[in-house]
């Protein structure tokens, strides 16, 4: 009789216990599930470093240029919007400080599907999940940069890419800032030397942009 | 209960029977198993430092002239194969550069250099050496058992998705390259590499294919 009694009491007396555990594993897998575990992913992210306020204004669409958008930009996060094509349009190919505004940059995928994006005062574009969900790799891209975009559309500079996009979806991880070298054709530009650019008297535009300034939304194609 | 007896005494001889049976079955496997491990192991050599593998290598002029250009193209670009991190590594003018410190190759900038096509070539062989070989012996009968070509189709997990399809040029230009012949049985009876002025060409609708695969996509 004891025993059964025991028997009886044990289980309501567990069941705090047992409140508490499934607690815990509840918060560890929420913990898990919010948070990317990927230690490859987080180094990358973290070796970024923090923002310069000084170049750019933190935390917009202008900021980072030149830094491998799709980073951050993507599902292991920790950015929020998801992209899956981003970059950063240079005039020359050192000049860290001189960015194509209202760059046209088209991409052509696998499914023969074109589209057109264009670039911010900061040089830089993105793609969105929502705006090319049926994106497919390998892409061709193209960037072309008209005398007054907006106003007067014909070409001043137009480059396209060598080869193709296999699968990567920040330009910059291919394409690093500063570097030229055995495995880094360097940061995307329309100029070959940045004298060349310079030449030509093109305007850079501040980032914020002034209130004058006419940001293109749309490439000529998709406005007309 | 007499004849109950006997029943008793008939089944426990049964049991008796079944358990000898089994102990006589577990003694089987064990002392085959060890009678296994003894021959195979008393069978390898100790390791010999000048012993080598010999690989039937596929055509290389066929791959220079014909086929690097497709797979540099196809395969080799900055964020896919042409990566220090690929164990299938390609060279090219438009992808990675083979490191030299005299010649200074910058991607995108100089021609794809000959020590390049043969880093490539090296490596599309050393992905599999022996299976290449094998290959090599067939006459390319089964290209798709590389996995140069599994990855590419797909068959095999590929992070890069289809590559290749087996009725697209690009697939044809290598395969044509894998069936050049390159072995034949010897006078003695053995098999001999053949020499490079004897081996067959790529057939021209080969060359063709490779024509059209370079300008992918």
């Amino acid at each position: 009789m004891q025993l059964d009694a025991n028997r009886t009491a044990e289980p309501t007396s567990r069941w705090p216990t047992r409140l508490l555990g499934g607690a815990v594993v509840l918060a560890i897998a929420s913990v898990g599930s919010s948070c990317n575990l990927d230690p490859v992913h987080n180094s990358a992210v973290n070796s970024l470093g923090p923002e310069d306020p000084e170049f750019y204004p933190p935390e917009s669409e202008y900021h980072r240029p030149g830094e491998p958008c799709a980073l951050c930009h993507s599902k292991k996060g920790p950015a929020k919007s998801k992209f899956v094509l981003a970059g950063t349009i240079f005039w020359g190919p050192d000049d860290y400080n001189a960015r194509v505004d209202n760059a046209y940059v088209r991409i052509l995928d696998a499914n023969k599907t074109k589209k057109c994006f264009v670039t911010n005062c900061n040089g830089n574009f993105f793609v969105r999940e929502e705006d090319f969900s049926t994106l497919t790799f390998p892409l061709l891209v193209s960037v072309e940069r008209t005398v007054e975009p907006g106003k007067n559309e014909e070409t001043l500079v137009i480059r396209r890419m060598a080869s193709h996009i296999g699968r990567e979806a920040s330009c910059a991880i291919c394409h690093i800032q500063g570097l030229r070298d055995f495995a880094s054709p360097g940061q995307i530009r329309l100029f070959d030397s940045d004298q060349e650019f310079r030449d030509r008297n093109i305007p850079l535009v501040d980032c914020p942009p002034p209130e004058d300034f006419v940001q293109v939304t749309q490439c000529p194609e998709d406005r007309f | 209960m007499s004849c109950s007896g006997r029943g008793e005494a008939a089944s426990r001889r049964r049991r008796r029977a079944r358990w000898l049976a089994v102990l006589a079955s577990i003694a089987g496997l064990v002392g085959g198993g060890t009678l296994l491990t003894g021959t195979t192991t008393s069978c390898a050599s100790p390791p010999d430092s000048q012993r080598y593998t010999e690989i039937i290598m596929p055509d290389f002029p066929t791959y220079r002239d014909h086929v690097d250009a497709y797979l540099q193209r196809r395969c080799g670009t900055l964020d896919c194969h042409g990566q220090p991190g690929r164990a299938y590594r390609i060279y090219g003018f438009t992808g990675f550069r083979l490191y030299n410190v005299d010649a200074g190759l910058v991607s995108g900038q100089q021609p794809t250099i000959p020590e390049e096509v043969l880093a490539n070539y090296q490596a599309a062989v050393a992905l599999e050496p022996e299976e290449m070989s094998r290959l090599m012996a067939t006459q390319g009968a089964e290209p798709n058992k590389l996995l140069l070509l599994r990855k590419a189709l797909r068959i095999e997990r590929h992070k890069g998705g289809p590559a290749m399809a087996e009725d697209d040029p690009g697939y044809r230009c290598v395969v044509a390259w894998l069936r050049i012949r390159v072995v034949r049985p010897a006078p003695d009876g053995e098999w001999e590499i053949i020499p490079q002025e004897d081996r067959e060409k790529l057939p021209i609708s080969a060359q063709q294919d490779c024509e059209r695969a370079k300008s992918f996509p």
